[in-house]
């Protein structure tokens, strides 16, 4: 299952939710992917403090993800590019990649959940 | 392995049609439903071969499709989910 | 052929009432729903508290009612329902809340069950936002 995470981190629960999605399907030893697409990047941001929002840093999850069986971290190249963001600079390492490579992403699993 | 894509924002508020549509491939399906299909109202934007829209919201909404479009109901959707590999709603 | 459909809106959003219909419309065509899966807000798409208007269309409802008839397998993310309100009798117990909104059929569970039910189906469909 390809997981594509669209949402800033905190604008409520989405983001978390949809990096729990990714958690709880490793336990089934498929092949399991996530994509930041759109604002969805800004959950890669280094040096955020969730604390100030009285939020848990979803970094630590994220850094965690091979632990759980997630195989690739990706990051769509465009959505970094015109949020300011560099690949090399994010908190998390995730590949960035270009939209044929995107479009490629997609064929390659069976199932993609978007939100 | 083409994906139908399932759209169901408004293209003039929201920037999932305009993400969708950077990686759509050419065997991709996409289908408007919702407020999407409002972006038929724009054929400049929706040059797509394999576009599709939910009768029931292009009805309801007095929607005059300016792009090449095959309207389909819930039979039909249920069809084209089978048509393609994958199915992926940008929730 | 079998289906796995999961539920990102609540009942008063078109997508809930999307998502029944083309459910509605899979078992009409002959195919299977091996479970619906209810995440995110689309957890408040199972609560019994839900009031329409009575010259409303009751979505709520007729999920109840659409679950009941076809015995399917329905099944609401338990950390999702919990974050908003959705409790069983047995969670309702637990943390010590005045009412439980969710009767059965629905069944709480875990996001291990929206994997398996991919799994187990051809198509996963899913439905959510507007």
């Amino acid at each position: 299952m390809l997981i594509v995470s669209r949402q800033a981190p905190w604008a409520g629960p989405a983001a978390r939710e949809a990096l729990d999605i990714a958690l709880a399907g490793g336990a089934f030893g498929l092949p399991l992917a996530i994509l930041f697409l759109d604002d969805g990047v800004f959950q890669l941001q280094q040096g955020q403090a969730p604390a100030a929002l009285e939020q848990k840093n979803l970094c630590a999850n994220l850094q965690a993800l091979d632990l759980f069986g997630v195989e690739a971290v990706y990051a769509c190249q465009h959505s970094l590019h015109v949020r300011g963001l560099a690949a090399g600079t994010l908190a998390v390492e995730a590949q960035p990649l270009a939209a044929e490579a995107i479009t490629a992403l997609f064929n390659r699993f069976d199932e993609v959940i978007t939100l | 392995m083409a994906t139908l894509h399932v759209l169901s924002h408004s293209p003039f508020t929201d920037g999932r049609l305009a993400s969708c549509l950077r990686v759509l491939g050419p065997e991709d399906g996409l289908l408007l439903c919702g407020d999407a299909v409002y972006a038929l109202a724009d054929a400049s934007a929706l040059r797509h071969p394999r576009l599709y829209a939910l009768e029931e919201d292009v009805q309801a909404r007095a929607v005059v499709a300016k792009a090449a479009v095959e309207v389909v109901d819930y039979p039909a959707f249920v069809a084209l989910t089978l048509t393609y590999a994958k199915v992926n709603s940008w929730l | 052929m079998k289906f796995a459909i999961a539920v990102f809106a609540p009942a008063h959003a078109p997508a809930s009432r999307r998502a029944l219909r083309f459910a509605q419309a899979v078992l009409a065509e002959g195919h299977e729903i091996v479970r619906l899966f209810f995440y995110q807000d689309g957890v408040h798409s199972a609560s019994a508290n839900v009031v329409f208007p009575q010259d409303e269309s009751d979505i709520a409802a007729q999920w109840h009612t659409f679950i009941q008839q076809a015995q399917l397998d329905a099944v609401v993310c338990i950390a999702a329902a919990l974050r908003r309100g959705v409790l069983d009798e047995q969670e309702a117990g637990r943390y010590g809340r005045p009412a439980a909104n969710l009767p059965e059929p629905w069944v709480l569970s875990g996001l291990g069950q929206l994997h398996e039910a991919a799994q187990a189906a051809d198509r996963l469909v899913s439905f959510g936002g507007v």
